[in-house]
């Protein structure tokens, strides 16, 4: 079956009636996910995870993604009209976005921003189907070797991409790798760290994990004193932007689009990450720097097509390679291993209707999120309105309902709330919980795989780099590597350090 | 002067040390054959390396005493209020248990209007069991008193 074939078997998945259903969910979740502060994709697919186990696997991997470009394209509302980034990657649109509101361009700044999210969006998934398949068929060449070189190569980049420092990722990832060592070891079957706990057996969960970090994690930290908002809401009329605002986002959303997607096949927070690349390049390709900071078009419709292209670029690694390169495509596989669809290279010929019918399900959702976000703007903005005193012990019990449901497991609920105290203290002391996730996700196949490697070779370390796949993924991290240790050696403020400024809220104008 | 990096890094110590000491009684094995506790024991090192090369920059961190803890009692009170809701879940069910927790967040927590708080934990709750048990079909816990 060619790329067409394939596609077309794909859009006969994703235009029966229940599955466009559950995409169109998702999409209402992931953009009021999205609206609302404090929740972010990854909390708001982990949460919604257990609800997705009544379903089949196609859909249930439609919905969480839904959710979660869908968030990309809500994280912009709030952003633009309160100054509030709904989620992390919004924080740059906060900038020129609102400025353009306070001028009264608050609807021309939504609706750029909501149709260049769908260029990208759209751009994204084309080439995911041109580039997924063949990408898999590579990795199928892939033995332990290669893949714990994989591995690493994407635990040392999410380091490198990270905006905390490179030790304090790596370190997490240790910590999430070790937490994913609890429970019965495959090979030989002693129980490792289970504490004569029998619920350890089978391991820590995702679910209980990201929800505690992520979903309980900022609850805690958000008092609902802390959160206030001028809700301002526009009207349909003002939502046309002019033809001067079209032509100046024109070419922002082009490199947005480009940039992202590019972006997004890396580890780490890629749609965080490209969206303040894109305010940057931007702003180096402007005649008119100067704007920037008090309402430029390009500031909101480069970083906005960029996020969305990043979050759709994630995809690729996931489908091709089984391979997450965040949280939040750990959590679509895990949502895929549930049902029992393993992930990995093999997933395009043994379960084609999942992929393709993923695939066919992005374009629909990307055109259902254009529909949704632009004329029901009012309609999301107003839940803003309800007070976050009533909402967060809503979300608390949604969080207890989610991890409860996964095993019927109390000793979840309760690994959910330690998580969430971890988290809160992470927060405190500059620690990023995403790499902890990553960490235990990969754990059981990173260790198998080295462990598979050593028997293969007789307990050689060679045997990494004895292989071409494998030498190459290493002079990657050899190569990343020399270049964080310059950034320390050098003391300068590089890209990365200017990120984090901007996710802790002091975006430089 | 204490940096926050400089806590990290001692408990970063501390917590690999007490992974080491917890995976004694497990095999190591030979690196031709290796045994379930290998992989514990490297993730360890890691751990204690990466909380020795925390203390390079340790300067640039945030001192221990400018970290804002006015949260605190916040997120304290809402612990307990949740330890509490999951200690009781198996016994008391899903609404009486969620009711409850809900109430406690809002009158406890927040100060809110006895009667609203009132009125919105057992409505809120109520109509998350009937959309969880009816249209997503997922059983919730129903405890001692069988709802």
């Amino acid at each position: 079956m060619n790329t067409i074939d394939s596609l077309l078997l794909g859009f006969h998945v994703a235009f029966q009636w229940d599955v466009l259903w559950y995409a169109f969910l998702g999409c209402v979740v992931g953009t009021l996910v999205g609206v609302l502060p404090g929740i972010g994709p990854l909390s708001g697919m982990s949460i919604l995870l257990p609800a997705t186990y009544g379903l089949d696997a196609t859909k249930a991997v439609i919905m969480l993604a839904g959710i979660y470009y869908g968030s990309q394209y809500g994280g912009s509302t709030t952003s633009i009209l309160m100054r509030i980034p709904g989620e992390a990657s919004s924080v740059m649109t906060c900038i020129d976005g609102y400025a353009m509101a306070q001028k009264g361009r608050a609807g021309a700044a939504l609706c750029i921003a909501a149709v260049g999210s769908w260029i990208a969006g759209t751009f994204g998934v084309v080439v995911l189907t041109v580039i997924a398949p063949p990408l898999a068929n590579f990795a199928l060449r892939f033995g332990p070797p290669e893949y714990v070189a994989l591995l690493v190569l994407g635990l040392i980049f999410l380091a490198y991409m990270s905006s905390t420092s490179l030790p304090k990722t790596l370190l997490m990832a240790s910590v999430g790798l070790l937490l994913g060592t609890i429970g019965i070891d495959n090979m030989t079957g002693h129980f490792r760290f289970s504490f004569d706990i029998p619920e350890l057996g089978d391991g820590i969960g995702i679910v209980p994990v990201a929800v505690g970090l992520f979903g309980l994690g900022e609850i805690l930290s958000t008092p609902a004193a802390n959160v206030v908002g001028k809700v301002m809401t526009p009207k349909l009329r003002e939502l046309l932007p002019t033809r001067k605002e079209w032509q100046e986002s024109a070419m922002p959303i082009t490199r947005g689009t480009v940039l992202g997607f590019l972006i997004g096949l890396t580890p780490g927070s890629a749609h965080i990450i490209s969206s303040f690349l894109s305010y940057a390049v931007e702003r180096r390709f402007s005649k008119h720097p100067e704007e920037f900071g008090h309402g430029a078009v390009a500031g909101v419709a480069g970083p906005e097509s960029a996020n969305n292209a990043a979050s759709t670029g994630a995809f690729v690694p996931m489908l091709a390679l089984g391979v997450p390169t965040g949280p939040i495509t750990a959590v679509l596989i895990a949502a895929l291993v549930v049902h029992g669809v393993q992930v990995g290279p093999q997933l395009v010929t043994e379960h084609p209707d999942v992929f393709w019918g993923f695939v066919a399900s992005m374009y629909v959702g990307n055109l259902m999120l254009l529909a949704l976000n632009l004329p029901l703007v009012g309609l999301f903005v107003n839940v803003l309105r309800i007070p976050y005193a009533y909402l967060y012990p809503l979300v608390i019990m949604f969080c207890i309902i989610g991890v409860y449901t996964v095993n019927n497991s109390i000793v979840d609920v309760w690994i959910m709330l330690i998580m969430g105290l971890l988290g809160y203290g992470l927060r405190k002391f500059g620690l990023d919980a995403a790499p902890l996730v990553l960490g235990l996700v990969i754990s059981p196949t990173f260790e198998m795989s080295l462990r598979q490697s050593l028997i293969m070779s007789n307990g050689n370390w060679l045997i990494f780099f004895q292989r071409p796949i494998a030498i190459a993924l290493f002079c990657a991290c050899a190569f990343l590597l020399f270049l964080a240790l310059l950034s320390v050696v050098r003391a300068r403020k590089d890209w990365r350090a200017k990120l984090a400024e901007a996710e802790a809220g002091e975006p430089s104008s | 002067m204490l940096r926050s990096d400089h806590v990290t890094s001692a408990a970063c110590v501390v917590f690999g040390i007490c992974v080491f000491a917890m995976s004694t009684d497990l095999p190591t094995g030979a690196w031709s054959m290796p045994g379930a506790g290998l992989f514990p024991k490297l993730l360890g090192a890691f751990i204690i390396g990466f909380g020795f090369l925390l203390l390079i920059r340790a300067r640039d961190s945030v001192p221990f005493a400018d970290i804002d803890w006015k949260d605190l009692p916040h997120a304290l009170r809402v612990a307990v209020i949740t330890a509490v809701a999951i200690a009781c879940y198996e016994t008391g069910g899903f609404i009486l248990t969620m009711a409850l927790m809900m109430f406690a967040f809002l009158v406890g927590a927040e100060r809110k209007n006895v009667f609203r708080a009132a009125l919105y934990s057992a409505g809120v709750t109520v109509l998350t069991y009937f959309l969880f048990t009816v249209a997503l079909k997922t059983p919730l816990e129903q405890g001692l008193l069988k709802f």
